[in-house]
């Protein structure tokens, strides 16, 4: 995992990049959680999303989750193969398994995020 | 630790779910579980939230049946003959972690209650993990298995199905979780066999009249809150006025949340 890898308290996490996109995606412990997951709806390019704001939707046997944007921006690209290969998420959810890439608005959004310590914390606490 | 309860009136589709998500902000407003038990007026399919509209338009079994699409996942339910509860914990909650602890609380609750009437009923569990063949993508709820159910087991069927009379599905919003469920009360006359699956009435016997329902439900009541000691508040009146469900039912009776997908 790279060291600069942040996460929001909703379990989503985001990665900056050299060219100044940022690659979101949802964590292992998210994806876990969620237990066979059957359906994914991904933005289109060109959204605009807020942080906060609802990215996209994951359906698993028995539950439809939002996905929350981390950081504001527009998205200029979306995984289209991973709707279509949901198992990627469970194997490799910070590499193949990226949802988008956006372009942020300001990158000092990712301040307010939890690092890697700070989220593991949190997972421990998330009741069992 | 608090446990709010509402006993609502029979409304239609998009008020039920509009409260139901006015349910959810509730919970997480006061930091504490809240319920909703209602019913339906009238007789509607609430479709799960990513079942595709196609599917429902080539189900001839509900052709005419007022459609509503719950913002829940899972499969599709012909209410009228159940009884549907919606349940709400902020994700600081004991239950308000992983899907599965929500999800075996209230049915593990409900198991104990009608296991003190004499029904015998059990959690159903994959026999592999992860999800075995039969829980697949059947149209109707009540085909589908998935961990947790619950079910009557029936002792002369080889496959271990049993018959799904209890089933619930998820939400899960940034800080809120929202359960819906259906406790299937007896067999729905008023649409064809395909649509119309055995509830506790048709499988237990004539212990689930109509009017043992409410003590049923107030005795699963308990059991859920006697789980992790909760305080049962029974709150009086309706969940919330018209004017506030009417707004956010205009969303849910719209084409395009209808028809999503």
């Amino acid at each position: 995992m790279a060291a600069a890898m942040k996460f929001a308290k909703s379990h989503e996490w985001v990665r900056p990049e050299d060219n100044g996109l940022v690659t979101i995606g949802i964590s292992a412990y998210a994806v876990e959680a969620l237990t066979d997951l059957v359906f994914m709806q991904l933005p289109e390019v060109g959204r605009r999303v807020k942080a906060g704001e609802s990215l996209g939707e994951i359906e698993s046997v028995k539950a439809v989750s939002d996905v929350y944007a981390p950081v504001s921006g527009e998205v200029v690209e979306v995984n289209t193969a991973l709707p279509g290969a949901l198992e990627t998420l469970g194997r490799d959810p910070y590499g193949s398994g990226w949802l988008v890439r956006v372009r942020p608005d300001d990158l000092a959004e990712l301040a307010s995020l939890l690092d890697q310590p700070a989220y593991d914390a949190l997972v421990k606490s998330q009741p069992h | 630790m608090t446990l709010h309860v509402w006993w609502d009136e029979p409304a239609d589709g998009p008020r039920n779910m509009a409260a139901d998500e006015l349910l959810a902000a509730e919970a997480f407003d006061r930091g504490t579980m809240c319920m909703r038990i209602y019913g339906w007026q009238p007789t509607t399919v609430s479709l799960g939230g990513f079942q595709r509209g196609a599917g429902a338009r080539a189900e001839s079994a509900i052709a005419g049946i007022p459609l509503v699409r719950r913002p829940s996942g899972g499969g599709a339910i012909v209410h009228g003959s159940d009884l549907t509860y919606a349940a709400a914990v902020p994700k600081t909650h004991p239950w308000g972690g992983r899907p599965q602890l929500l999800y075996d609380a209230l049915h593990e609750a409900m198991r104990r209650t009608l296991g003190d009437r004499g029904v015998t009923t059990a959690l159903w569990r994959p026999i592999e993990e992860p999800a075995s063949p039969v829980s697949g993508e059947a149209f109707f709820c009540f085909d589908r298995r998935s961990s947790g159910d619950l079910v009557v087991l029936d002792p002369g069927s080889a496959d271990g199905r049993g018959h799904k009379v209890m089933g619930s599905a998820q939400r899960r919003l940034a800080a809120t979780v929202l359960q819906h469920g259906s406790l299937l009360l007896h067999r729905n006359p008023d649409v064809p066999t395909a649509a119309s699956h055995p509830g506790l009435h048709d499988l237990a016997g004539g212990g689930f009249s109509a009017a043992a329902v409410r003590p049923l439900v107030a005795a699963w009541i308990a059991a859920v809150a006697g789980a992790i000691g909760m305080e049962i508040v029974e709150e009086p009146g309706r969940f919330k006025d018209e004017e506030s469900v009417s707004a956010k039912a205009r969303e849910f009776a719209s084409e395009r949340w209808t028809w999503r997908r």
